[in-house]
């Protein structure tokens, strides 16, 4: 068997390293062009003669097939579609009588609202961009293209949670070059502004860390790609490689080389295997890949889209202690006005409570910008 | 976690096929009316458990279209797959996901219907490949590191698989041929170094002559056994089909030279679907045909309605009523100069005391 087939190294969690070009190109090759064709009609394929010349029948057996195996020879009853809430009482599906119990269940606590809105955001998320198509024809993803699904864990760690690691989820074109990931991540860290402004909140700086420290790397199968894209980028893969080369410490030779030379489609993987982004200098996401496939005509086609985050875990928003309404954007420490400290406030307060119309500062406290992980809701 | 039921709803509705001894898709779809399978998508999911339900649906189907299960529950299977995928609630269709290393086999099972002119299998098959039903994957699951291992394997039902046999593993037509060609070989060889150059020295006689015959006498015995022993359960029209097949067996026997594993295929398949193979070949499908129009008169009526299946999006803004400052881990000794140490907020439970150890805390 061909070696980019992938099969299990490790039964339920990796497959063996496979080249993800030659992947796709297996799966091409075994494929027909009424498989990849991303047409949003499949074309007069249907067509009895066709169906005749494929089965190698008659052009009347071809269409007496068509009545005997068509969709409605599995239609259970005749108003379907009025019955779709309510679960019937007399099905003989053990399905059925499980979700019936957990539906009562379920209707007697008051959870639903919350567990709902949750849903709906996830569902909104997941298909918000599903059988879109480009405007301008060029930015058409191509038959047959690779779409990978990388889950990228938050750097956070929850002490109540040691099973489960918050997590976003993006989709990748296997033409993409590894920096249109880097700049697809989106992590609070990068959106943190250091310092202390109590004495001139308009002095806050705009740019944010993102900007400042540019560089960055993934790590792949011994290979640290760094982004060398700007002249402010440092190999921050260096003192690793370094530091694993100073003595023998058993983990062989690192290579590093250029993130924006490389597309997915130039690697060599293993799918469900955890690897490593790190940037901002010690912001450290595992990545994965859990998913390669072929892109679909129904999966979003617009390539100015990609990467494409499908699911992202819903933090919830700190919301200004003062007016409970807007997200805060400030957090004070030993602060004699606020009621916590550390206390969150939003623009507008903060400055209402701690500043009087000429903007002196009332007090003693410190002031700090906040970024709210919730901006990424 | 898997849903409970679903499993065992899949392993009834291809058990209750396996029983009609039929790989027709009438007799399948008549059970699955009889079940009332597409109600499975009942009970007003929302959308994203209903598209999740969907996906594990396909998935635990797609298992049993897989070896090492027998070709009739393979085409139930099949079937299986196109009443679930068509009569999924969702909005755009879930996909049957296939994964590269499972694509020869399935080539080669749609070649098998065709070949045994199985048409409304086949059809069914070329309508879901031509609808894009599926999503052409590297894995048929996703492969999440951590979170997948205490998931329980697939284990399907034993009596829907095939029954490996390790003798016809060994035994091929080939390695049979290739034993014939060493024996002979061996036996050339030993001439020549014999004083008669026609025939070997007695003293070089040390295996069995008919070593090669016998172990094909053997063999064919050995499929003959294994095909009583797996024998479907008798039915009245079955005996029929006993008597013809063992007149084939005899004629098969005078062809010694063709091929025994195509032969014996064709044997298994025709035990599973004698009703069709019994039939000449040119009338085969027809044969099919005909029966399968008696019993379907009534679902040309259907054909006119059109099933709008289209759920209601439950429209819920984001926006977060009431939701309350965190309870925030005062710290006693706060020293002056160091950044706020923030906890963050999970949202994944329910309760909101869960304690963080926040990762980084800068100094200015
Ligand atoms: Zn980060
Ligand atoms: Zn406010």
């Amino acid at each position: 068997m061909d070696e980019n087939i992938p099969v299990y190294e490790v039964t339920d969690a990796n497959t063996r390293l496979i080249h993800l070009g030659s992947f796709g190109d297996l799966w091409r090759e075994r494929l027909q062009s009424c498989d990849l064709t991303l047409a949003a009609d499949a074309g007069p394929i249907q067509d009895n003669s066709y169906v005749a010349q494929d089965l190698g029948c008659t052009e009347e057996t071809a269409a007496e097939l068509r009545l005997i195996c068509g969709v409605d020879a599995l239609k259970c009853s005749e108003n379907e579609e009025e019955d779709l809430e309510n679960i019937p009482e007399d099905s003989s599906l053990l399905t059925l009588g499980i979700r019936k119990k957990i539906i009562d269940r379920r209707k007697e606590t008051l959870i639903v609202e919350r567990a709902c809105r949750q849903e709906t955001f996830l569902h909104e998320l997941e298909f918000h961009a599903v059988g879109k198509r480009p405007e301008d024809a060029a930015d058409m993803v191509d038959e047959g293209e690779l779409v990978l699904t990388l889950n990228i864990v938050y750097p956070v760690i929850f002490r109540k949670h040691k099973e489960y690691k918050p997590y976003q989820t993006m989709l990748v074109l296997g033409s993409q070059k590894l920096t249109e990931l880097k700049d697809a991540i989106n992590c609070v860290s990068d959106m943190q502004i250091g310092g202390e402004f109590s004495n001139n909140p308009d002095l806050a700086p705009e740019n944010i860390c993102k900007d400042l420290f540019k560089s960055a790397f993934f790590y792949f199968e011994g290979v640290f790609y760094n982004d060398t894209r700007y002249p402010e980028c440092r190999d921050i893969s260096r003192t690793t490689i370094e530091w694993a080369e100073s003595r023998n410490r058993g983990y062989g030779k690192f290579q590093s080389t250029k993130m924006e030379d490389y597309t997915f489609n130039d690697l060599r993987l293993k799918i469900g295997f955890p690897y490593l982004y790190c940037h901002q200098g010690d912001c450290e996401h595992i990545i994965t890949i859990t998913d390669i496939r072929l892109i679909h005509h129904e999966d979003c086609l617009d390539k100015t889209l990609y990467p494409l985050p499908i699911k992202r875990h819903w933090f919830w928003t700190r919301k200004c202690s003062v007016c409970s309404m807007y997200t805060a954007r400030w957090v004070t420490v030993n602060d004699d006005l606020a009621p916590d400290d550390p206390c969150f406030f939003c623009d507008v307060c903060f400055r209402m409570l701690h500043y009087d119309t000429d903007g002196n500062k009332l007090g003693e406290f410190l002031a700090h910008p906040y970024v709210d992980p919730g901006i990424f809701n | 976690m898997g849903t409970p039921g679903l499993k065992a709803d899949c392993e009834t509705i291809l058990g209750r096929f396996q029983e009609t001894d039929s790989v027709r898709f009438e007799e399948f779809a008549a059970i699955w009316k009889d079940m009332k399978f597409s109600h499975i998508y009942f009970g007003g999911m929302r959308n994203l458990e209903m598209s999740k339900f969907a996906r594990e649906a396909l998935s635990v189907a797609s298992h049993y279209f897989l070896p090492p299960y027998t070709f009739q529950i393979r085409v139930g299977a099949l079937y299986l797959l196109y009443g679930l995928y068509n009569s999924q609630l969702c909005q755009p269709k879930q996909k049957i996901r296939v994964a590269l290393k499972d694509w020869d086999d399935i080539e080669k099972f749609y070649q098998d219907l065709i070949g045994a002119q199985h048409l409304d299998a086949a059809y069914i098959m070329r309508q879901l490949r031509l609808s894009r039903a599926f999503h052409f994957t590297g894995m048929a699951e996703f492969l999440t590191f951590r979170s997948q291992r205490n998931q329980p394997r697939h284990v399907g039902r034993e009596e829907f698989k095939d029954v490996r046999d390790r003798v016809q593993d060994l035994v091929t037509s080939e390695t049979l041929e290739e034993m014939l060609n060493i024996h002979e070989h061996y036996q050339k060889t030993k001439c020549l170094i014999s004083a008669d150059k026609s025939q070997p020295d007695r003293s070089l006689s040390l295996v069995k002559e008919d070593y090669v015959p016998n172990l094909k006498q053997l063999l064919s015995e050995h499929v003959t056994w294994k095909l009583e022993k797996g024998k479907p359960r008798t039915k009245n029209d079955d005996e029929k089909e006993e008597n013809e097949e063992e007149k084939e067996a005899t004629s098969q026997e005078s062809e010694k030279e063709s091929s025994e594993r195509a032969k014996t295929l064709a044997r298994i398949k025709s035990k599973c679907y004698g009703a069709v193979t019994q039939a000449p070949k040119s009338r085969r499908h027809r044969q099919v045909l005909m029966a399968s129009s008696e019993s379907s008169s009534d679902c040309g009526g259907k054909n006119t309605q059109k099933s709008k299946r289209k759920r209601r999006v439950p429209r819920k803004t984001g926006t977060l009523k009431g939701a309350k400052l965190g309870k925030l881990t005062k710290k006693a000794s706060q020293s002056k100069k160091n950044m706020p140490t923030i906890p963050e907020e999970d949202s994944t439970s329910s309760s909101s005391e869960d304690n963080f150890v926040p990762k980084r805390t800068r100094k200015n």
